[in-house]
C-alpha cells in the first residue's frame, strides 16, 4: 500500500536522488585516476566529473585535508538541497541522518580543544554535514567537564539527548557513594574516542527505534536490515578492539566496557550477547557471530588484533572488510524501490567515495609505486552489482 | 541536385608539419568545410597532445566570467558583435601585422587577461575591504552610541551604590559587542545558563546605517549584509580574574564577532567618537579613488575596437573561443614525431580551394616552414560518409523535420526534398479553410517580409517563427488553397463562379450542361446531404492522395536501389512491393475515379468498398453493379488478374531474397581465401605506405566482415528479418490507406468546429434582429473571433501539423528511408563564432 502513496510526498526527493546517482564515479574512472601522477592532474581530473564546481576556484595543488573539505562540502550541498525539498516524516528522518556526523564533529571539537588545537583549525575541519550553529560555542569548554558543556551549550543541539544519556550512564556506572572528585576522575580518563563510540549507539539505537516506529512498512524493511548490519558491525569492531587492548586490564574491566559500547539491536543481540561479551581471542569472537548471517566468513581474513604492531598499508584490516561488505549492501539498497534506503545509502556511498579519492590523492602524494598494495584498496560503490 | 541526394564526399588524410600546425588549421578554419575525424575516439581529450593549450583557453575563458560578472556589476555595457565574418577578418589583419608566429597571439593575449584580471580582482578587493571598513567603523560608531543610550552615565563610575542592606558594595562589569542576529535566542539562553540568571542582558538591533546609502547603491558589490544585534550584558563582579567573567568573555568570543571596549569616561567615550568618524572620512576619499581606477580599467573592456564594431571583452571572448575550437580539432590529428596525420571528408569539388588555402598558408609568416598536405584515401570500409545538404532559409526546416526522425544515409534519397511541398500540401487538406488558411499565409508574409524588424525585438512571439517563415507561408498557401477546393469560408460556401443549381418547386435542379469550374459547387452545402456527400468526397480524396504518396515512397526505394546498384532488392523487393500496392489500393484508386467519371442509371450505383471486398470473397462472380459501365466481364478479368498478382507478390517479397543471401553467404565461406589476396589489388597505384595501408586495410576488412557475418549473413535471422518486412509491408498497405483517412478526418473536425463557432456566435445573434440582436452579435463577436483564433489557428494548426508530421514519418518515409546516416560537421569558424554571439 505504501508504494502507492510513496510518491506523494516523497517523489520529489527520491527522483533527485535517483538523478544524483549518474555523479558516481565509475570503475574506468577510478583507474584513469589512479593513473594520475600528480595532485594537479588529479585535481584536473576531477574537475570533469561531477566534482567539477567545488574544486574550481581552488589553487591546483590543493592539500588533501581541504580536497576532502571541498567533496564533503559538495555533498552537504546536495544532502541540503533534498533536505529542504522534503516533507514530514522524510525531514525527520533525514534529520536524524545527520546526526550522525553532529556527533563526529562535537567529538573532534572535544578532542581538539583538550589537545589545544587553535580553534579556528577545529571549525575549518568540521565536517559540513554535521553543522549546527553551537557548534562553535563548544569552546567554552574547560577542562574535562562535560556536564557543565552539556548544561551550558548541548543541551538544546539535537545531539543533546544523547549526551545527556551519555553522561547519566557514565555517572550511575560508578559505585554506589560516588564524590565529585570521582566524577572528575572518570571524566578525566575518558577518551574522546569512547564518548564518540558510546553517543554512536545511542544515536543508532535511536535512529532503530524511529525507523521502527515512524516509516512506512517498506522503508523500515529496507533500513531496519541495515541498521541492524550496522549494529553487528559496531558490535564487532567494539569487540575486535578491545581483544588484546592494553587500557583495558582486567576482564570485568572489558565485559562492562563492551556491554556499554555495544548496541542493543541488531542481529547478533541479544542472542549471541552472553558470547561476545566474553570472546578474548579472535578465534572466540568467530565462534560467537557464527550463528548469523556470513559474518564468519567476513571475519575469516580479518587478521589478529593480538599482532597489532604487525600491521601494515598491506594488511587488509577489519575495516577494510567491513566497508567492503557495507558497500554491497548500500548498493543494493540504493536499487530498492519506494523506500527510505535509497538516502541512507545513498550517503554512505558517497561518504566511500569521498574516502576513496582521499585515499588515492594520499597515495597520489606520496608518490608510492604503481605496483603498491595500497592502490587496490579502495572500494568502489556498485561495484558489487555487476557480478 | 545536392538535396535530392546529399553531397558527394571525398576521403583525405591530412599532414601537417608540426610548426606550421596552427596556421594550416587556421586557414582551414576560415574555410570551413571539413569534417574531421578523431583519429581514435576511444582516447580522452585529456591525453592529447593539445589538451594543455585547450585547458589553458578554459582557463582564460574562466577569467574572462570573472571580469564580465564584474562589469555587469558595474553596469557597463558590452557592445556585442554581429557580423562574424567582419571579426575574423579583423583577427587576420592583428596576425597579419604582428609578423610573429600565429600561434603566439594566444600566450599574448592570456597575459593580457591574466594581468588585467588580477589588476582588477585586486582592485575590487579592495573597494570590498574598504567597503567593510566603513560598515564596520560605523557599526562600531554605532555601538557605542546605543551602549550609551542604555547604560546612561553611571557606566562610568563603574560601580553602583548599593545601599539596600549593609553588604559590601555590589560592582558590576559590562560586556558589549555584536552578533548575528539569528544567534540571539540561543546567545541569551546560553548567558541565562551560565550566569544562572544573574545578568542582565539586553539585545537591541543594529539598523542598517542609511549614511552612506549613496556610495553603496553606485557600486552595488554583492554585500548581503546580515543583520545583527548589539548586545549588552552586565553582571555582578568586577574582578577580571573571576570565573565568571572568563566564562562569559570565552562564551562571547565563541559568537565571533567583535567586542567593543567601553570606554571608561564621558571624556574618552567624545574622543572615541571622533576618532571614528575621521576614519570614516578617509574610508570614504578612499573608496572614491578606487572607484574611479576600477572605472578606467574596466572601461578598456568596454571599448569599441576598431574593424569590428564590437567590445574589445567580446574580441578577446571570441578570440580565445576560436583558439579553443582550433585546439579541440587539432587533437583529432594523431601525432607521429613533428608530424600530424590525420583525415577529413570533404564535399566534392573543394579540393582545389583547400589546396589552395594550404598553399598560401604560410605566405604571410616569416618563417616559411612547409605547409600541409592533403591527399585523397580510400575511406576505411565501413566508414559511411557524413551527409551533408547546402540548405537554404526555404529547405532548412523542412530538412529539419526530416533530421528530427533521422539523419538520412550518406547520398540517400532525401525525403527533405519532397517534403518541402508536400508537407504543407497534407497540412493544407487538413486544415482546409480560405479564412484560416489566408490568416496564417498573412501571418508567414509578415514574417518574411517584416524579419529584419522582427529580429531585433527579441521579445516578440514573431521572433521565434523567423526560421520557420517559409514553412508557415507555404502551410498558409495551400490550406487556402484546398480551402478553395472545398469552398470552405469559416463554414460557409462562397458562390464564387455561380451556381449550377437553381430552385425549383422547393428542389433543386440543376442546368444542363453546366459544370461549377472550380471546387464544390456552393449549393451542396445549402442541401440536406451536404455532410454525406462532403465526407465521402474528402474520404475518396484522402485515399488517392496517400496512395499516391505511398506509391511515390515506393518509388524512390527502386531509385535508392538503383543508385546502388542493389539489383537484389530491386527485384526482390522493390518490384513485388510496387505491384503489391499498385494492384490493390492502386485498383481502388483506378475505380474510384472510374466511379467518378461515369454516370449510373439510378439504383446501379457501384459501392467501391463492396467491389473490394468482393475481389476476394468471391472472386468468380460478376459484379451486379459493375463500376465499369455496361462491362462486368472485362471487369472481372481485370479483377482476376490483378488478385493473382497482388497475392504472388507477397512470397516474391518474402522468399527470393534471403534464399539467395544465404546461398551466396555459402559460396563466401568457401572462397575466403580468395578474398584475401583482392587486398593488394584495391590498394592500386596509392603511394602511401603500403604496409600499412595494407594492414589498416586488413583490420578493418576483419573487425567489419565479423560484423557483417553477424547481421547480414546469419540466415536464420534473415529470415526472421524478411518475414517481418514482408509483414510489415503487407498489413502496412492496409493499414497506411487507412491511416491517411485523417486527412478527411481532420479536415472534418475542422470544418464542424468552425460550423458550430460560426453557428452559435454569429448565425444565431443576427437571426434576433433589432437593436438587441445587433448587439449581442457584436459582443459575440469578439467571442467568435478569440475561439477562433485560439481553437482553430492554434490549436488545430498544431493538431494538423502533428499529424502531417506523422504522415510523413511513418506512413511515407517507412517505404524507403534508412535514416541512419550522421551530419556533416564543418570545421569552421563561422559556425562556431555564431554560436557564441549574444
Amino acid at each position: 500500500m505504501d508504494l502507492c502513496v510513496f510518491g506523494v510526498d516523497d517523489g520529489y526527493a527520491e527522483a533527485i536522488i535517483r538523478g544524483l546517482r549518474a555523479s558516481f564515479l565509475t570503475e574506468a574512472q577510478y583507474q584513469q585516476m589512479k593513473n594520475c601522477a600528480s595532485i594537479p592532474e588529479l585535481k584536473s581530473f576531477l574537475e570533469e566529473t561531477d566534482y567539477q564546481n567545488c574544486l574550481q576556484a581552488d589553487n591546483p595543488q590543493i592539500p588533501t585535508s581541504i580536497l576532502r573539505q571541498r567533496l564533503k562540502k559538495k555533498l552537504a550541498d546536495e544532502f541540503e538541497y533534498i533536505e529542504a525539498q522534503s516533507t514530514g516524516t522524510l525531514t525527520k528522518y533525514l534529520f536524524h541522518l545527520r546526526c550522525r556526523f553532529m556527533i563526529d564533529n562535537v567529538v573532534n571539537m572535544i578532542e581538539g580543544l583538550k589537545n589545544k588545537i587553535d580553534i579556528e583549525i577545529l571549525l575549518s575541519n568540521i565536517d559540513p554535514l554535521g553543522w549546527f550553529p553551537e557548534i562553535k560555542n563548544i569552546k567554552v569548554l574547560e577542562g574535562d567537564d562535560y556536564s557543565s558543556l552539556y548544561r551550558d551549550v548541548l543541551i538544546d543541539t539535537p545531539i543533546g539527548v544523547y549526551f545527556m544519556k551519555f553522561l547519566e550512564e557514565s555517572i550511575e556506572n560508578l559505585h554506589e557513594n560516588r564524590t565529585l572528585n570521582d566524577i572528575q576522575n572518570l571524566f578525566r580518563e575518558m577518551k574522546p574516542e569512547y564518548i564518540r563510540t558510546s553517543l554512536k549507539k545511542m544515536w543508532l539505537e535511536d535512529f532503530y527505534l524511529f525507523c521502527e516506529q515512524e516509516l512506512m512498512p517498506t522503508s523500515q524493511e529496507a533500513l531496519l536490515e541495515l541498521l541492524k548490519f550496522e549494529a553487528d558491525f559496531k558490535t564487532i569492531q567494539v569487540i575486535y578492539n578491545s581483544i588484546g587492548n592494553r587500557d583495558l586490564n582486567t576482564a570485568a574491566k572489558i565485559i562492562t566496557t563492551r556491554k556499554q559500547l555495544c548496541p542493543t539491536i541488531g542481529n547478533l543481540y541479544p542472542d549471541c550477547e552472553k558470547m561476545y561479551l566474553q570472546a578474548m581471542t579472535l578465534d572466540a569472537l568467530r565462534e560467537a557471530v557464527k550463528g548469523c548471517d556470513n559474518y564468519r566468513d567476513l571475519l575469516k581474513d580479518a587478521p589478529d588484533p593480538l599482532k597489532r604492531e604487525e600491521f601494515n598499508v598491506q594488511t587488509k584490516t577489519l575495516d577494510d572488510i567491513m566497508y567492503d561488505d557495507e558497500c554491497r549492501r548500500y548498493a543494493l539498497a540504493f536499487d530498492g524501490q519506494g523506500s527510505y534506503g535509497v538516502f541512507y545509502s545513498y550517503l554512505k556511498l558517497k561518504e566511500q567515495e569521498i574516502r576513496n579519492i582521499i585515499w588515492l590523492a594520499e597515495m597520489i602524494s606520496r608518490k608510492l609505486a604503481k605496483n603498491h598494495p595500497g592502490w587496490k584498496k579502495i572500494i568502489i560503490p556498485f561495484s558489487h552489482l555487476g557480478k | 541536385m545536392s538535396f535530392f541526394r546529399s553531397k558527394q564526399m571525398k576521403y583525405y588524410s591530412l599532414v601537417i608539419p608540426r610548426e606550421s600546425a596552427w596556421v594550416v588549421m587556421d586557414q582551414l578554419g576560415r574555410l570551413g568545410q571539413l569534417h574531421m575525424i578523431d583519429y581514435d575516439p576511444l582516447i580522452p581529450m585529456m591525453n592529447r597532445p593539445f589538451a594543455n593549450y585547450v585547458k589553458r583557453c578554459d582557463e582564460a575563458l574562466f577569467k574572462l566570467i570573472g571580469i564580465e560578472s564584474l562589469l555587469k556589476q558595474f553596469k557597463k555595457n558590452l557592445i556585442h558583435c554581429e557580423d562574424t565574418q567582419k571579426l575574423l577578418d579583423h583577427f587576420r589583419d592583428i596576425q597579419n601585422s604582428r609578423q610573429k608566429p600565429g600561434h603566439t597571439y594566444f600566450d599574448e593575449l592570456e597575459q593580457v587577461i591574466e594581468k588585467k584580471k588580477n589588476h582588477i580582482q585586486e582592485m575590487s578587493n579592495n573597494l570590498q575591504n574598504l567597503l567593510d571598513r566603513v560598515d564596520s567603523i560605523t557599526e562600531q560608531k554605532l555601538v557605542l552610541e546605543k551602549a550609551k543610550e542604555f547604560l546612561g552615565k553611571s557606566m562610568f563610575s563603574q560601580s553602583i551604590p548599593h545601599y539596600l542592606n549593609d553588604y559590601q558594595q555590589l560592582k558590576f562589569g559590562q560586556l558589549i559587542g555584536v552578533i548575528d542576529k539569528e544567534d540571539e535566542t540561543r546567545f541569551k539562553r546560553i548567558m541565562f545558563r551560565i550566569t544562572k540568571g544573574n545578568a542582565w542582558v539586553n539585545i537591541v538591533d543594529l539598523l542598517p546605517e542609511k549614511q552612506h546609502h549613496q556610495i553603496k547603491t553606485s557600486i552595488d558589490l554583492n554585500r548581503a549584509q546580515q543583520p545583527r544585534c548589539l548586545y549588552v550584558v552586565v553582571y555582578p563582579g568586577m574582578n577580571d580574574q573571576s570565573t565568571l567573567k572568563q566564562k562569559l568573555l570565552k562564551v562571547c568570543d565563541s559568537f565571533a564577532k567583535n567586542r567593543i571596549e567601553y570606554p571608561n569616561s564621558q571624556e574618552a567615550m567624545d574622543n572615541k567618537l571622533r576618532e571614528l568618524s575621521i576614519q570614516i572620512n578617509e574610508a570614504l576619499n578612499l573608496i572614491q579613488m578606487t572607484k574611479k581606477q576600477l572605472d578606467v580599467t574596466l572601461d578598456e573592456f568596454v571599448k569599441e575596437q576598431n574593424g569590428c564594431n564590437c567590445s574589445y571583452f567580446e574580441q578577446l571572448r571570441l578570440y580565445v573561443l576560436k583558439e579553443k575550437y582550433l585546439y579541440v580539432n587539432l587533437n583529432y590529428l594523431l601525432m607521429q614525431g613533428s608530424i600530424f596525420t590525420g583525415q577529413f571528408w570533404l564535399p566534392e569539388g573543394l579540393e582545389a580551394q583547400v589546396e589552395d588555402k594550404l598553399r598560401n598558408a604560410m605566405q604571410n609568416s616569416i618563417d616559411r616552414f612547409p605547409t600541409g598536405q592533403i591527399q585523397q584515401i580510400q575511406p576505411k570500409p565501413g566508414d559511411l560518409a557524413p551527409t551533408y545538404f547546402n540548405l537554404n532559409e526555404v529547405t532548412m526546416p523542412f530538412q529539419e523535420i526530416v533530421n528530427t526522425y533521422g539523419v538520412p544515409r550518406y547520398q540517400e534519397v532525401n525525403p527533405g526534398l519532397f517534403t518541402v511541398i508536400t508537407f504543407p500540401f497534407l497540412f493544407g487538406v487538413m486544415f482546409a479553410d480560405i479564412a484560416h488558411g489566408f490568416l496564417l499565409l498573412l501571418c508567414g508574409l509578415y514574417v518574411i517580409f517584416w524579419k529584419k524588424q522582427l529580429k531585433r525585438q527579441t521579445d516578440s512571439m514573431f521572433n521565434a517563427m523567423i526560421p520557420f517563415r517559409y514553412l508557415l507561408a507555404l502551410m498558409g498557401l495551400f490550406a487556402f488553397y484546398n480551402g478553395l477546393i472545398y469552398n470552405d469560408y469559416l463554414s460557409i460556401s462562397l458562390n464564387l463562379f455561380g451556381s449550377c443549381y437553381y430552385p425549383k418547386h422547393e428542389e433543386w435542379e440543376r442546368e444542363q450542361n453546366c459544370v461549377y469550374p472550380f471546387g464544390i459547387d456552393p449549393v451542396w452545402l445549402a442541401s440536406g446531404s451536404s455532410l454525406n456527400f462532403m465526407n465521402s468526397y474528402k474520404m475518396k480524396l484522402s485515399v488517392i492522395l496517400g496512395v499516391t504518396h505511398m506509391l511515390f515512397g515506393i518509388l524512390m526505394k527502386g531509385a535508392n536501389t538503383l543508385y546502388f546498384r542493389n539489383y537484389l532488392d530491386f527485384f526482390c523487393e522493390f518490384i513485388p512491393q510496387l505491384l503489391f500496392m499498385a494492384c490493390t489500393f492502386g485498383w481502388m484508386d483506378f475505380l474510384i475515379m472510374m466511379k467518378w467519371l461515369n454516370v449510373y442509371p439510378n439504383g446501379k450505383d457501384p459501392s467501391i468498398i463492396e467491389t473490394m471486398i468482393n475481389q476476394v470473397l468471391k472472386p468468380m462472380e460478376e459484379s451486379a453493379t459493375p463500376v465499369f459501365p455496361n462491362n462486368a466481364p472485362l471487369q472481372l478479368t481485370l479483377t482476376q488478374w490483378l488478385t493473382v498478382i497482388a497475392l504472388v507478390s507477397i512470397p516474391w517479397m518474402l522468399l527470393p531474397k534471403p534464399l539467395i543471401l544465404s546461398l551466396s553467404h555459402k559460396k563466401h565461406r568457401v572462397s575466403d581465401p580468395q578474398q584475401q589476396k583482392l587486398i593488394p589489388e584495391k590498394q592500386g597505384s596509392e603511394d602511401i605506405d603500403s604496409y600499412q595501408f595494407r594492414k589498416d586495410l586488413q583490420f578493418a576488412i576483419s573487425s567489419k566482415s565479423v560484423e557483417i557475418s553477424e547481421q547480414e549473413h546469419d540466415s536464420g535471422e534473415i529470415w526472421v528479418h524478411q518475414m517481418i518486412e514482408t509483414i510489415e509491408f503487407v498489413l502496412g498497405g492496409i493499414s497506411n490507406t487507412a491511416s491517411y483517412l485523417r486527412l478527411w478526418a481532420l479536415s472534418l473536425a475542422h470544418g464542424q468546429l468552425a460550423e458550430v463557432f460560426y453557428d452559435m456566435c454569429i448565425a444565431g445573434k443576427i437571426d434576433m434582429g433589432g437593436i438587441v440582436g445587433g448587439l449581442m452579435g457584436g459582443y459575440f463577436y469578439i467571442v467568435f473571433a478569440l475561439l477562433t483564433f485560439g481553437v482553430l489557428m492554434m490549436m488545430d494548426v498544431m493538431e494538423c501539423f502533428l499529424h502531417a508530421l506523422r504522415l510523413h514519418w511513418v506512413e511515407f518515409q517507412s517505404k524507403f528511408y534508412k535514416a541512419d546516416g550522421y551530419l556533416f560537421v564543418g570545421y569552421s569558424y563561422n559556425k562556431v563564432l555564431s554560436e557564441h554571439l549574444k
